[in-house]
Order: C-alpha cells, then sequence, then structure tokens
C-alpha cells in the first residue's frame, strides 16, 4: 500500500493520522531542501540545467534562495578559490540549522584541475563540512539530482529525537 | 572582355596602406615587428608610450579609439625551452613533438623582461594595430600608463600590475585586482612557482579561514614528450606506412 493510500485508509478510518515526529519532520525536510544559491563556476551552469524545465529541481521541493538564512543545503558549484573561501565560509555560518552541503564538481571535491595551483582550495571540505561529494568535471543535471536524492536518503536516515 | 597586360604593380593591400599612414603618423617612434596572419605590430619605446597612443587615437586617418586589450609578458624563458621535459611523468600521456627547428634566440634575457603590449582597434575604420613596448630593465619593471588616453586601460593595467608587478606611471589606483588580498607576488611570472606559497583551511578554534604554509608537494604535469615523431609523416605526405621513401630522420 503506498503512503498516500495508508493516510487516505487510516483518515477515512479514524479521522487522524498518527506518525512519528522524527518521520514527519524528516518528510518535511526532504521535501523542502531549499539550497542557497552559490554558483562559483562551470558547475552552476549545470546545477542551472538542473533547476530549469528540463529537469525541474522544483519536484523534489528544491527551491534556490538568494539568503542563506532561508536555506538548508549549500551547493557549492564550481572552483573555490582562496580568495572565495572566506565569504563561503560566512555564508555557510549565517545558514539556519540544520544545515547541509553539496559539493559539486572535481573542484570542490578537491581542487579537480586546479589542485596544484597557487589560488584554489584543495577541496572545500576545507572550509565546510560537506555532506555528498558529486563527482564529474561538471557532473550533469541528472548527477547533481542524484546526489540531492543521495543527501535527501541521508536526512530521512538521522533521527533529531529519538537518539 | 580581357584586359590589356600592365606593368603596373597591384595596389597596396589595405594593411600596407594603414603601416604606411602609421609610419607617416608616428615617423620613427615606431618600429615594425614582423607578424603573421595580416596582423600589424609595432615596437615603441617606453618613454614614448603615451604621445603614440594618443596620436594614433586622434589621427582622423587612424582613430583607434578603442583600446581592445592590454596586457603584460614576461620573457624571462622565451625561446628555452618550447617543453622542459627533465620532470615530466613518465606514464603521462603521450605528445609527438615534430621538430620545430631554430626557435628565435632571444634578445639578451633579463636585459628586456617585460614587456606590454596593446590592442588597439578602430571600430569606424574597422583596423586594428597592436603595440609592443619593453619595460625599462631594473625592478619593478615601469612604463608610463595609458589612462588618460583611454580610460578603459585602467583595470587592464591593474590586471597587468597584478600578475607581472609591472607598475604604471601615473595610474590613479594602482591595485590588485584579481588574486586574494593580501596576495605577495605576481603569480604570472615565469618565476613564481605554481604551488604558491599559501593555502587556506577553516580553523575550528579561531572561527576564521586561516593561511597556512603550502603543505602539499609541486607536481606539473608535462605530457610525455616524443622528440621527432615521425609516426604519421606517411600518412601526411600521402604515402602508405611502410612504403619505400625518405628515410625516417633529420
Amino acid at each position: 500500500m503506498g503512503l498516500v493510500a495508508e493516510v487516505d485508509a487510516e483518515l477515512k478510518d479514524k479521522g487522524f493520522v498518527t506518525a512519528q515526529l522524527d518521520d514527519l519532520m524528516n518528510w518535511a525536510r526532504t521535501g523542502s531542501m531549499w539550497p542557497v544559491t552559490f554558483g562559483l563556476a562551470c558547475c552552476a551552469i549545470e546545477m542551472m540545467q538542473a533547476g530549469a524545465a528540463r529537469y525541474d529541481l522544483d519536484r523534489f521541493g528544491v527551491v534556490f534562495r538568494p539568503s542563506p538564512r532561508q536555506s538548508d543545503v549549500m551547493i557549492v558549484a564550481g572552483t573555490l578559490t582562496n580568495k572565495m573561501a572566506a565569504p563561503l565560509r560566512k555564508v555557510y555560518d549565517q545558514m539556519s540549522e540544520p544545515k547541509w552541503v553539496i559539493s559539486m564538481g572535481s573542484c570542490a571535491n578537491g581542487g579537480g584541475y586546479y589542485h596544484y595551483a597557487y589560488s584554489v582550495v584543495r577541496g572545500c571540505d576545507r572550509i565546510v563540512p560537506v555532506d555528498v561529494y558529486v563527482p564529474g568535471c561538471p557532473p550533469s543535471a541528472e548527477a547533481l539530482i542524484y546526489g540531492i536524492l543521495q543527501l535527501q536518503n541521508k536526512v530521512r536516515r538521522t533521527s533529531t529525537i529519538a537518539r | 572582355m580581357s584586359e590589356p597586360a600592365t606593368d603596373t604593380p597591384p595596389p597596396p593591400s589595405r594593411l600596407e596602406t594603414l603601416a604606411d599612414t602609421i609610419g607617416t603618423v608616428c615617423g620613427e617612434r615606431l618600429r615594425r615587428v614582423a607578424s603573421i596572419a595580416s596582423e600589424l605590430t609595432f615596437e615603441v619605446s617606453p618613454s614614448q608610450v603615451v604621445e603614440v597612443c594618443r596620436a594614433l587615437r586622434d589621427d582622423p586617418r587612424l582613430s583607434f579609439q578603442t583600446l581592445a586589450d592590454l596586457s603584460g609578458i614576461d620573457y624571462l624563458t622565451y625561446g628555452m625551452d618550447e617543453w622542459d621535459t627533465h620532470s615530466a611523468t613518465n606514464s603521462g600521456f603521450g605528445r609527438g613533438v615534430a621538430g620545430l627547428g631554430e626557435v628565435e634566440t632571444p634578445v639578451a634575457p633579463m636585459e628586456r623582461r617585460f614587456a606590454v603590449v596593446y590592442h588597439l582597434l578602430s571600430v569606424n575604420l574597422n583596423q586594428r594595430v597592436r603595440l609592443r613596448a619593453y619595460c625599462d630593465a631594473g625592478e619593478p619593471p615601469l612604463i608610463d600608463s595609458v589612462v588618460e588616453v583611454w580610460s578603459g586601460a585602467n583595470w587592464f593595467e591593474r590586471e597587468a600590475f597584478d600578475l607581472y608587478g609591472i607598475l604604471f606611471r601615473g595610474h590613479p589606483d594602482l591595485r590588485r585586482i584579481l588574486t586574494d588580498y593580501g596576495f605577495i607576488g605576481h603569480p604570472f611570472r615565469k618565476d613564481f612557482p605554481l604551488i604558491g606559497h599559501v593555502e587556506v583551511r577553516y580553523d575550528p578554534e579561531k572561527q576564521r579561514v586561516v593561511y597556512e604554509p603550502v603543505s602539499i608537494e609541486p607536481r606539473t604535469l608535462v605530457p610525455r614528450v616524443i622528440r621527432d615523431d615521425h609516426r604519421y609523416e606517411p600518412a601526411l605526405n600521402g604515402r602508405a606506412a611502410g612504403a619505400p621513401g625518405k628515410p625516417n630522420g633529420r
């Protein structure tokens, strides 16, 4: 029985639904992961593709926000330079808890093409804690969506109240 | 209809006409340099850059009102090696290099190490010209600013200063434009180590991003070079591979 049918049956039977608070919260969180718009390089183009009509991240409740205060997840999309490291951390610090980070592409994962360069951070995990690494240069829009789904799975597994 | 054969030389090309006009306007201040692909390049002494640029901009026959680009060049290792193979990895991908022949030998290394190149464009006359000015020897390299001629030169000169350390005399606001705040060195200089000097990480105790000396070994991936690679020559010369012909080797 699908979830909707299950809920429907319970509603018809009792007039109310019971659920674990943890499950309810995780359901809400996975269904509304709002990323802060943080495009750094060409990966951001692919991120825009994922957000646009063909792949349509809105279907997953993923809506890009212009403010870190309203965001749950940061997609580090592109090359993180030394100069950008402090602003990135600042944006991350401004996000409200709970928050997650997706590292998108080779440059954000480990410096990538610019690993031995003088101006690039060798992986954005040196600056912020990363939950999901999406490989690729740049990752396709499908790959980013897969990464977002993986993050949803991770969020679904966490139990905030029952430890 | 057949035209009568005449001995008159063909009319000068557009390029040569432009070169002649520039010659009449600037005279001895410009020296033409050999260039390819119907492009015009002139060398100008650093002390005369500003007056020459103003003449090129203001003369109605030239009308170079746009500075399309301004960039620095470091000639430190110019012509010395086309591929430095001493540190190249053996497992890298191969790249055949046909003999390049004689490389133009550089003029007295370090004497004229830095140059500034100006790409000028005339939109209304549809013509372009390139100027090159070697900076005076000495550290830091010094040259006059052309911001007063083209205000668009402002950020170009800041870029050349940032990356090459070329100082532009008379620039209104000569500070770094691309590299990190507090960056030390000029990264496009040939003697700047590619790995740099510092790297960053977040320090959870200080709660901020901190700078530390570089912790990894520098590594430069250079393609494995096969000198005098003749594998593709038969195909290129229209002969079947292995067919008798000119023996390989130069």
